[in-house]
């Protein structure tokens, strides 16, 4: 009866479906390794191990930016003003060291931490789309930055000790990456382990049904944009200390790679999917690229053209797009 | 003997997990109006979503007029004479009637790439009339009631057969009759029996004495399998049940011969509650292990008043009681926070989060209890998870599997699990049986009659006068925002529904 059952094109069919049941981050993976290979290729040295410290530091403070960010965006949010708390961030850092001494370093990312705050009742109380409330945050996050230093400011001497150590290593690894690994626990532990973390899952999957099932929404969504806040915080810190420096378009940047990391490691943009691990592999696909672009020489301005078409690609590769009927 | 108009030959489909249509042959005539029946799951959507191509087989064929075609997408169907009323409907409300019927064929009523939009209504207008519409072609589909809206998008399928010249369509009716009253159902059902002069009509419901009234004749998929088809003479509802189901059901519908007496403490008390322009003051109490249904047409206030009590509505004035002592519910949290739970109607918008699995489904309410060292653990999860389905006898391959790719008994029990697990003592539960097939529904009857007997208290609004008489130990009738009787409806002298239904219209 089931004559066809055997003929290629339901082989074909078959193993077509097969690997649409992958999860997206097998996808995510494949892209690293491919990336991988190819620049190990293209060059000797993009295996040797300076440059893996390389990649590992760059890498760490995206993973931090991202991994906050990854909660905004699996609320069905989005979190544009990462690059404005990352520059707050360090300004301030650079500006209090002098005054309070280590005590710089927590004011630091508590600033972070209320800067996504804000977001998070902004957008939740006041019911401003994300993507409105932090393209204006940002901003005044930035204008806040110049206020306190329109200069860049360099660390102060007596800040050098402890910044010292943090670009300095420890049993062979960066201690940055060592720092990152342990943002990474975290954030890992908030997402899979606690009741908040579920939540966030949750309200992106189903907002409505959240919300008469007895969750309290605002709540939630205010606590994810902290979560947001407090990664650009931390990343903020991260890349202040790695520079020595602090100001007030530190940060530009992270806001488009942290959302290109995420989408990457295969995180739907419109919610309730993916997460932190999904992101640790999107921001190990970043970093590789970028990184591996300048190690086998391609020309700096072009380099912008590559990632873009690359993200593009990677997104239509891990990106479950089955659901989806219109995309916006 | 009539002509065949389109064929399915040894049709196959697989979704992971399961095997949704195991591969058999279905025949359709011209001229003829053919009720599609099975239990969810037994493949009927799944084979009209291949007529329509947006599924594509895994094997077989499908021949339309003689010849072998792969469907593109609905699109391509239109353009092959075969269209499709969803249960949801397509209807864009912003725009006019006009708009929607020649959506995207606006080009015929162009010239030089102008639109005229008085051309469009005019023939627009021809096309309304001709089915009996009382509506304008200018109206706004926002407008419109449910039936008018469905008649519009028959008028728009109809036309478009005629646009590229098929002379007999066929017409897909997925549930059409769930959202209309009863004068609008016998309206649509003149005409459609007026189309089937010209057309086929496929046409799917739940409700078996429609099927049988208006169909010519009667597909029984189960399983994903072709049971039988047979004349609308040889049809009745008990033989067409137990096909679908292939086994008897249980003795005594709505499981009346398991109600019970409720107990004498009063669990919830509404007093005085009412809500501007849509409920006047109402008040009733709710007992331990009682079954309460509120019954009354769309815009009763029924609908309103259980949203006061599940804290998606604030009323304007009155209070609750919960065990003698007044809460206050100005979000569903409160609610909750108060043991009340609701089972909504719409359970993959409001219900459920169809894209996350059971587990998560069934725990969301319940992650602290689920903690060690003040961390989830996955044991428990798991363990609570497998026992609420367990319960509630959810048939699936795993705690997670998605609950996109369960069938709408089993997403109901989920959404039971979710409340049961959280210990909810009194269920809200707005249409029960909505979109679930004949078995899955007699053990949706089943845990109703046990919650009851554990003492859960309910109150219900069900599909049919006949379920909510059938389920309730009590009744309240409502109208136009009035509160009108209160009925009792013990097991051995249940009220019948022609009783009732003079209190209701």
């Amino acid at each position: 009866m089931y004559k066809d059952v055997k003929s290629k094109k339901y082989v074909v069919k078959q193993v077509v479906t097969q690997l649409k049941r992958l999860p997206a981050i097998a996808y995510s993976l494949l892209m690293l390794g491919i990336f991988i290979l190819i620049f190990s290729i293209g060059s000797n040295s993009f295996l040797n191990i300076y440059n893996i410290k390389t990649i590992g530091t760059s890498a760490s403070i995206l993973l931090a930016v991202a991994i906050g960010q990854v909660f905004a965006i699996t609320t069905g949010g989005i979190d544009l003003s990462v690059g404005g708390i990352m520059s707050l961030v360090s300004v301030v850092l650079m500006s209090t060291f002098d005054k309070i001494g280590m005590l710089a370093y927590v004011l630091s990312i508590l600033v972070g931490l209320i800067a996504g705050y804000i977001n998070g009742v902004i957008n939740a109380r006041l019911k401003i789309p994300s993507f409105i409330t932090t393209l204006g945050t940002n901003g005044i996050f930035i204008s806040v930055a110049y206020m306190i230093s329109a200069k860049p400011l360099s660390a102060p001497q007596s800040a050098y000790k402890i910044m010292d150590f943090i670009n300095g290593s420890c049993l062979g690894f960066n201690n940055l990456m060592l720092i990152g690994a342990v943002i990474f626990v975290f954030f890992y532990m908030v997402q899979k382990y606690t009741t908040t973390g579920r939540l966030i899952h949750l309200l992106g999957s189903n907002e409505k049904m959240s919300w008469l099932s007895g969750v309290d929404v605002g709540k939630i969504r205010i606590l994810a944009f902290t979560l947001s806040g407090a990664g650009a915080g931390l990343a903020g810190v991260m890349l202040g200390s790695n520079l020595y420096s602090g100001y007030p378009t530190l940060g530009s940047v992270y806001i488009l790679n942290s959302i290109a990391s995420v989408v990457i490691g295969g995180t739907a943009m419109t919610g309730g999917s993916g997460g932190v691990l999904n992101t640790l592999v999107g921001v190990l696909v970043m970093s590789v690229i970028q990184n591996g672009m300048n190690i086998i020489g391609i020309d700096v301005y072009a380099q912008q053209t590559f990632l873009g078409v690359l993200v593009i690609l990677a997104v239509a590769i891990s990106f479950d797009r089955s659901k989806l009927s219109v995309v916006k | 003997m009539k002509q065949i108009i389109a064929e399915f030959k040894n049709i196959r489909k697989e979704f992971p997990g399961v095997i949704a249509l195991k591969g058999f042959d279905v025949n359709l005539y011209e001229k003829e109006i053919v009720g599609l029946v099975g239990e969810n799951g037994a493949g009927k959507s799944t084979l009209m979503k291949i007529m329509t191509g947006i599924y594509q087989p895994d094997g077989g064929e499908f021949l339309l007029r003689g010849k072998s075609v792969s469907m593109r997408g609905p699109l391509d169907a239109i353009e092959r004479g075969i269209g499709m009323v969803f249960q949801e409907g397509s209807i864009l409300p912003n725009l006019s009637v006009a708009e929607n019927i020649f959506l995207c064929h606006e080009k015929e009523f162009s010239r030089l790439g102008i639109i005229s939009e008085e051309a469009m209504n005019k023939k627009a207008q021809e096309i309304i009339n001709q089915h009996g519409l009382e509506i304008q072609a200018t109206d706004l589909c926002g407008s419109l009631s449910p039936a008018q809206r469905q008649m519009v998008e028959i008028s728009r399928l109809l036309w478009l057969s005629d646009l590229y010249n098929h002379e007999n369509p066929i017409l897909i009716l997925d549930e059409p009759t769930t959202v209309l009253l009863e004068r609008e159902i016998t309206k649509l059902f003149e005409n459609l029996k007026i189309i089937k002069a010209k057309a086929t009509i496929i046409f799917i419901s739940h409700r078996l004495e429609e099927i049988i009234e208006l169909s010519d004749r009667i597909i029984v998929l189960k399983d994903g399998d072709f049971v039988t088809d047979m004349p609308q003479k040889e049809a009745s509802t008990t033989k067409i049940e137990q096909l679908m189901v292939g086994r008897d059901l249980a003795t005594g519908y709505y499981r009346v011969n398991e109600q019970i007496e409720p107990e004498e403490e009063v669990v919830l008390k509404v007093q005085g509650l009412a809500i501007n322009s849509m409920l006047e003051p109402i008040s009733f109490e709710l007992r331990k292990g009682e079954i309460l249904a509120l019954t009354g047409l769309v815009g009763s206030g029924k609908e309103e008043l259980v949203k006061c009590l599940s804290g998606s509505m604030i009323p304007s004035q009155g209070k609750i009681f919960r065990n003698d002592k007044e809460i206050n519910i100005r979000q569903p949290k409160h609610a909750i926070e108060n043991t009340i739970g609701y089972i909504p109607i719409d359970r993959r918008v409001e219900g459920l989060a169809i894209d996350l699995d059971i587990a998560e489904n069934i725990n969301m309410l319940v992650y602290e209890r689920l903690k060690k060292h003040k961390l989830i653990n996955r044991k428990k999860e798991r363990a609570n998870a497998l026992h609420w389905m367990d319960v509630v006898k959810v048939k699936a391959s795993s705690h997670q599997m998605k609950c996109g790719n369960l069938s709408g008994g089993n997403q109901q029990k989920v959404v039971l699990g979710k409340w049961l697990s959280a210990e909810t003592e009194i269920l809200i539960v707005d249409h029960p049986t909505r979109g679930i097939d004949v078995g899955a529904k007699d053990e949706i009857y089943h845990h109703i009659r046990n919650l009851a007997k554990q003492g859960r208290s309910m109150i219900i609004m069900c599909d049919t006068l006949e379920e909510d008489i059938g389920l309730c130990n009590r009744m309240l009738i409502l109208k136009d925002g009035k509160f009108v009787k209160e009925l009792e409806c013990p097991p051995n002298a249940k009220p019948t529904p022609a009783d009732i239904i003079k209190s209701i219209v």
